[in-house]
């Protein structure tokens, strides 16, 4: 294999990182990468900016955390790199911006099936209060696992009830969850009710089944109730921007900047009236939404693209929703967004096991008929947007995040292997759990061999 | 005219004698009324096809005396039934009769409260007096009623519709006509599934066997007795009822040819209670030739009010609405025995409407009669006393005016046993007819003109109807009331009326107490009536319908193509590797050549050529463990150990997943059993023939058997909510569960073997032993013609079983999961034909917290056969990329990672020399795909089971074409069923057509949580 050589004038401080840990049991027991204190160029690498194409034989600059600037081919940085320097000859490798995972459960819950490592569901059907970047566990194991695909950004969602509170963007290290967090209240998150007939989707409790008894009354009072939610939480902020003598409500503050359209909703919809009804609501209230699911979006592109609501694909390996539809009908769902004219991005559901399958999502779309850069866009730059993190994440750009990875190839190739990485231009490790089961078991068999 | 069963209708005129000399001594004077009749001028239908006009029929002591032209007896009373019509009585074949539940605590009953072979419909009410009188509305005269509950529920009994009285019974016609059975399942118990209601079904019928067996032991040897197993009355009642037809009460279609299939095995006459779904798997159920008890229940129009109600309705359940009626004409056409039963009616008022759908899909009413009088009779064993009028038979009699199936006919009375029940009876004196006012008005305003038809009464002034209430009659009278804006400031005029003449009269007041003599003369005949709601009913065209009915089925069965894919990359899977430029030759269902394309051997005229230019062909892919296509329960969960019972018992071919795997490429599946229990039940491989019409068509044959193991947490219970009281509660007591099971099975083999191992004659003397499902499954397992797949996680529970077996000489099948194989794999490779994993799978329960992707590739180079696995209906469908997995965490060779996929679980199920490879000779389980397999990028173009296409991407744009347009046609049908005024009631789920699509129950292999 050939891995990216460090033609470096300063070697030390990556070995050592790499050097630190051996076992790795129930937790992430792997240090944290090191600030970045030293520039770095990322040289001679073909550079998938997604933003402004691709740049073959070009350099990266990264200071403070940031890309400072991208190169092209013989560009040299202006003014001249210092003697502390790093210098890493990529030698033609591939650089991306690091992979978003747009909706996930990362960092909330360890094993799904033991309660006491679930913290996705507060108490009770509204907690827009509960943030869930508050409770990302920073040695969760799950982390360098997703990391080590490509993964470094993640939208962790609470889960549960109808408001069960608010999402959050973190990048994939960090000592403290502060270190992780990228963006602590990306938006409120709202589980549109919704009636279920007949055979359709099983996934989600999003509502009572058209055989229950008033399931269209039951459905009708949920969403009333998200709706008093935010108009009590609208009425709380007009008086206490009047008097301030109003007492705080955090149930009612946490809304504000939704309220304001500082963030989005982030409403859980699949069906074509589920999402409709969502949009309406949402433009009566003046929120800004993006919808979570959005299998029914394309039958309904008008109105998203009226009201610029974008769609965040709940994962594109999915059963159809019908027992009549196609049976590549997920696949060809961000196809079908695409030519709808729609902003949306790839995700692979909430269940955070799976995020290190994201570029595969995204390369199934890809032979399901999405250009192969949308579909590339569609895990990073549309995703960031979306995400309210376009500014920082996403893509390579000066001004950016050093958030990015270096590559053997298409990260939406299978055999392709994530070479290097950077979170805030911090070298991180991409060796996880995982990683050190394999080695020390391999170890085992190489012991039997050598008796 | 409201009272149909005013008092006085019902003339008991006659009791058989015997009847009452066994009775309670009468209240009374004795009864001795004459109970003769001559029934005169009637059509008499004695039997389908055969009619008397204007006969005479004789009834006498309860019987028919004599039938024909001659003259009435003297001294008979005389019923005019000139213009009406007699039938012979109808015969419902089955009623779910309360018979009490036996007490299960004394010792002869069976341990499961399910099985009461011994129950006896007589022990019971029988027919419930609300039925009673329903039934014989109906013109049902002979009722056979079963005991209701369970799986053997016992047997029925034929009973006549008599009105039983304080001294008299109802007459019996036949004690024992059939014994019935189901597959219930239990609700917290064992069965909680279909297969375990099969397997439970099946075993006590050998237990029957077997008890018999002992019989004729002790009886050779009466020394045995002591040893002879304890007296059941539950297996002496399967003894006794062993001549009996054993009647299959189904709930769908596929449920049907299980039961069938089990009454074949045990050599048993079976007879078919159906669903009224049997047309969805016509031809299967036909080629079984046993008669069918079909009810005609018909589903309400879907749901469609809303656009996403619209949606949620599938093609299949549209077709099953359009096409039920048509139920009864394609089984008669397909030569099937054909009774019919109002049994599962919701309502039995629907009934007749019913029958005339199923006449106007063509069904003849000689047909539809003999569904319900010869047919039934026959199917019960009383042909010779019920079912046609013949002189010397119980007089059970329907007289009808009109002809019995149309729509405006009227039952008017029903004879049982010579005993007359008026219905509808035109009672005498006759006031039908059209009348004109003649003389005589207590108003100003002009007189009326009546129509009266039975119960109805409408009155007119010149073309204004008028109001008519309060009609009633008395012995002589009619009276009613009329009132209405052409009577002017008359309110309301009573009027009461006598037949005179060929007139009416009487007399007329109004509320000012005005009184009037009144005539009325016969006038013309009144216009027809309106047409009535179901004659409006089109019948759906007799086309052939798609196997599997739904989107995706075909109508016209395929056959083996022969072909030719040319240019293509070929990923072997045989040690050849991946060849470039390479060809495949199918003909007859097997591949006859797979090489480099220059070796080709020449292709006859008849061979379609695909080009394969940049295109990849693989074996078909194999799913080594799968959940799809399994009916009522993946798990068998209401015991620990359920060897016993067989997948392939509840093999449902209608899944839909099958098509979506096809076009994933995937041609053959490993159908397990859950994990909820330690021993689970025996698996199925299987061929994805999404086309033929018999279920059973899609197993494996020859394919080695199988059975589910499961170890760890599920078994364990550890995940379900409240407490666990199964043993076993630890990774301990499966071990020592597994145990104990394989001391029972050595125990039993060595049993079964000596006792087989006797001389014939010596066997006579000795008692034979119980044949045990449970333990001749676990005893094949160790004689190792039986494969363990076997559910494990950890380590630990994997080394357990490795060493387990090894004690016994065998080898595991597969570890299937297998998340820690990584860790023991030397013991694997020592203990097991391989593991089945997951690629990538991990962090959903504790088990699976050390769970990583290279395992399958550390197992693989410490050299075990390793497959990778879906166990989801959703991955099946992409196992091609799950394979490439292998090539990304511990980098395989592409062709060492599809193998994963085909090679490798072929050699883990033993069907390796039938497919698996692209080898000559193999099957033509052929995969055709856009690019590299291994890549996200490629998709599956076509795939070939056994040479026949199964999917392309060609076929599946005209089935999507298709599916638009007879969703379109039908859903514009299901809004106008709905729009007529007939509310469109929303489909039950619980409904016995809706319950036959799948709920799969409780959790298979990961937790209980998933399968929620």
């Amino acid at each position: 294999m050939n891995h990216p050589a460090r033609s470096c004038r300063r070697r030390a401080a990556f070995a050592t990182t790499l050097l630190l840990t051996a076992a790795v049991p129930a937790q992430d027991l792997l240090t944290k990468a090191a600030p970045q204190t030293a520039p770095i160029l990322l040289h001679n690498g073909v550079l998938h900016t997604v933003s402004g194409g691709v740049v073959l034989g070009g350099s990266l600059w990264l200071e403070n955390g940031r890309i400072r600037a991208v190169l092209a081919a013989g560009e040299q940085p202006s003014p001249p790199l210092g003697d502390d320097a790093i210098v890493i000859d990529l030698q033609g490798k591939h650089v991306y911006p690091g992979l978003i995972s747009a909706h996930t459960s990362l960092g909330l819950v360890e094993i799904g099936a033991v309660r006491q490592t679930v913290d996705t569901s507060e108490l009770g059907e509204l907690t827009p209060e509960a943030i869930a970047a508050v409770a990302v566990n920073p040695d969760s194991a799950a982390i360098p696992v997703a990391r080590a695909n490509g993964v470094l950004v993640a939208a962790t969602f609470p889960s549960g009830g109808l408001l069960p509170g608010r999402a959050s963007v973190i990048q994939l290290d960090g000592w403290t969850n502060a270190d992780m967090t990228v963006r602590s209240e990306a938006g409120p998150v709202v589980a549109w009710p919704q009636q279920r007939h007949g055979d359709g989707l099983r996934r989600g409790r999003r509502g009572p089944a058209s055989g229950d008894d008033d399931a269209g009354d039951a459905v009708a009072k949920q969403r009333q109730r998200i709706d008093l939610a935010f108009t009590a939480a609208r009425a709380w902020l007009d008086a206490r921007s009047a008097d301030a003598a109003v007492p705080i409500d955090i149930r009612h503050a946490a809304l504000v900047p939704a309220l304001r359209g500082e963030v989005p909703v982030f409403v859980l919809a699949d069906e074509l009236e589920q999402i409709e009804s969502a949009v309406a609501w949402a433009a009566r209230r003046q929120l800004r939404v993006v919808i979570v699911g959005g299998r029914d979006a394309a039958a309904c592109a008008t109105l998203l693209r009226e009201r610029d609501v974008p769609v965040i694909v709940d994962g594109v390996h999915e059963l159809p929703r019908r027992e009549d539809s196609a049976y590549d009908e997920p696949f060809t769902l961000p196809a079908r967004l695409a030519d709808a004219g729609l902003r949306f991005c790839i995700a692979t559901g909430q269940d955070f096991s799976f995020d290190r399958n994201l570029p595969y999502h995204a390369a199934t779309a890809a032979a399901f008929g999405l250009d192969r850069e949308r579909a590339l866009a569609a895990i990073t730059l549309d995703a960031a947007r979306i995400l309210g993190v376009g500014d920082r994440l996403g893509s390579l750009e000066a001004g950016k995040d050093a958030t990015l990875l270096v590559t053997d190839g298409d990260p939406l190739e299978l055999p392709t292997r994530v070479e290097l990485a950077f979170v805030g231009g911090r070298q991180v490790t991409l060796r996880s759990k995982q990683s050190e089961l394999a080695k020390k078991y391999r170890e085992r068999y190489r012991q039997q061999r050598g008796r | 005219m409201r009272p149909r069963t005013a008092p006085g209708l019902f003339a008991s005129v006659t009791l058989v004698a015997a009847t009452i000399a066994q009775g309670p001594p009468a209240n009374g004077p004795a009864r001795a009324d004459a109970g003769w009749f001559a029934l005169t001028g009637a059509r008499v239908v004695t039997a389908p096809g055969q009619v008397l006009e204007r006969a005479t029929l004789v009834v006498r002591d309860g019987r028919i005396a004599a039938l024909g032209d001659a003259a009435p007896p003297a001294g008979a009373t005389l019923v005019d039934c000139s213009g009406l019509t007699i039938y012979p009585g109808l015969v419902e074949p089955f009623y779910a009769s309360d018979v009490p539940a036996l007490d299960a605590t004394t010792d002869d009953q069976h341990w499961s409260p399910m099985l009461q072979p011994q129950r006896d419909a007589r022990d019971g009410g029988l027919v419930a007096a609300a039925d009673r009188a329903a039934l014989r509305g109906l013109g049902f005269t002979t009722v056979a009623c079963a005991p209701a509950g369970g799986i053997l529920k016992g047997t029925a009994t034929v009973v006549a519709l008599d009105e039983p009285t304080p001294v008299s019974k109802p007459r019996i016609v036949l004690p024992r006509a059939y014994a019935v059975a189901s597959l219930q399942r239990s609700r917290d118990g064992y069965p909680g599934s279909e297969m375990g209601a099969i397997a439970l079904l099946r075993q006590t019928l050998l237990d029957g066997q077997w008890y018999e067996r002992c019989q004729l032991a002790v009886a050779a040897d009466p020394t045995l007795a002591a040893s002879a197993p304890q007296p059941s009355a539950a297996l002496q009642a399967l003894v006794d009822t062993r001549q009996l037809p054993l009647w299959l009460d189904s709930e769908d279609e596929l449920q049907a040819l299980r039961l069938l299939r089990v009454a074949a095995e045990m050599g048993l006459r079976p007879v078919v209670i159906g669903s009224g779904m049997e047309f969805r798997r016509l031809d299967a159920l036909a080629a079984r030739q046993a008669p069918i008890v079909v009810p005609l229940l018909f589903p309400d129009a879907p749901d469609v009010a809303t656009a996403a109600k619209a949606e949620a309705v599938s093609l299949r359940q549209l077709q099953t609405w359009e096409q039920a009626p048509t139920n009864s004409k394609r089984l008669l056409d397909a030569g099937v025995v054909v009774a019919w039963t109002t049994a599962r009616q919701r309502d039995r008022k629907d009934f007749p409407a019913a029958v005339r759908k199923a006449i106007a899909c063509g069904v003849s009413h000689d047909q539809a009669l003999a569904c319900l009088t010869t047919v039934p009779a026959e199917l019960l064993g009383i042909a010779d006393r019920a079912g046609t009028i013949n002189v010397g038979r119980p007089a059970d009699l329907v007289v009808v005016d009109g002809e019995l199936f149309a729509a405006k006919a009227t039952i008017r009375e029903v004879w049982v046993g010579g005993v007359r029940h008026g219905l509808h009876a035109a009672r005498e004196p006759r006031f039908d007819g059209a009348f004109r006012w003649v003389d005589g008005w207590p108003a100003t305003t002009a007189a009326p003109t009546l129509t009266i038809d039975g119960d109805r009464l409408t009155a007119k002034c010149g073309d204004d109807s008028l109001q008519v209430a309060d009609v009633a009659r008395d012995l002589d009278a009619l009276t009613f009331r009329l009132a209405g804006k052409p009577l002017g400031d008359v309110h309301g005029i009573w009027l009461r009326l006598r037949v005179r003449g060929d007139g009416l009269a009487g007399s007329a007041t109004t509320t000012a107490g005005a009184t009037s003599d009144v005539t009325f003369a016969r006038g013309e005949a009144p216009a027809a009536k309106p047409t009535e709601d179901d004659e409006d009913f089109v019948p759906p065209a007799l086309t052939p319908l798609p196997t599997p009915l739904g989107g995706y089925g075909a109508v016209e069965p395929s056959t083996a193509m022969e072909f030719a894919i040319v240019g293509a990359t070929l990923w072997t899977s045989d040690g050849r590797g991946v060849l470039r430029n390479g060809a495949v030759v199918v003909r007859d269902g097997r591949i006859v050549f797979a090489g480099a394309k220059s070796e080709m051997p020449a292709l006859g005229p008849s061979t379609a050529v695909i080009d394969g230019e940049g295109k990849h062909v693989t074996p078909g892919l194999i799913d080594c463990h799968s959940h799809t296509g399994i009916s009522r329960g993946v798990n068998e969960g209401g015991q620990a150990v359920t060897a016993e019972v067989r997948v392939q018992d509840v093999l449902n071919p209608d899944d839909v997943n099958w098509y979506r795997q096809l076009a994933g490429g995937v041609t053959t599946v490993n159908q397990l059993h859950g994990s909820a229990n330690t021993i689970g039940g025996q698996s199925c491989t299987t061929k994805v023939r999404y086309y033929v019409h018999d279920p059973e068509a899609m197993h494996f044959a020859g394919a080695p058997a199988g059975i589910k193991f499961a170890l760890g947490e599920n078994p364990r219970g550890a995940n379900d909510r409240g407490p666990t009281t199964r043993y076993p509660a630890t990774r301990m007591g499966v071990e020592a569960l597994l145990r104990d099971r394989f001391v029972a099975a050595e125990r039993y083999r060595r049993e079964v073997a000596s006792y087989d191992a006797l001389p014939p004659k010596q066997r006579a003397l000795t008692l034979p032993p119980r044949r045990d499902l449970e333990l001749e499954a676990l005893a094949e397992v160790l004689a190792g013609s039986r494969r363990i797949h076997c559910h494990s996680y950890r380590q630990d529970e994997i080394f357990m079983l490795c060493g387990l077996v090894q004690e016994y000489g065998i080898k595991v099948g597969t570890f299937q999961h297998c998340l820690e194989g990584y860790k023991v794999a030397d013991a694997i490779r020592r203990a097991a034909l391989g593991a089945s994993s997951f690629s990538d799978w991990w962090a959903y329960k504790f088990e699976v917290y050390d769970a990583i992707p290279d395992n399958g590739a550390i197992m693989h180079e410490a050299g075990v056969v390793v497959s990778f696995n879906s166990d989801s209906d959703e991955l099946a469908r992409r196992l091609n990329t799950e394979a490439g997995k292998a090539v990304k965490y511990g980098g395989l060779a592409p062709w060492e990672a599809l193998d994963f996929v085909t090679r490798n679980p072929a050699l883990q199920l033993g069907i390796f020399e039938r497919t698996g490879s692209l080898t000559a000779g193999k099957d033509a389980d052929v995969v055709l795909w856009s690019g590299d397999p291994l890549s996200y990028a490629a998709r599956c173009e076509a795939t070939w089971v056994d040479g026949v296409p199964q999917f392309s991407l060609a076929r599946d744009a005209e089935l999507r074409a298709g599916i638009r347009q007879e969703r379109t046609r039908l859903l514009q049908q299901a809004l106008a069923a709905g729009g007529k005024g007939r509310k469109a009631k929303p489909m039950d789920p619980k409904d016995a057509y809706w319950a036959a699509e799948d709920d799969t129950g409780a959790y298979c292999c990961r937790t209980a949580e998933d399968a929620r």
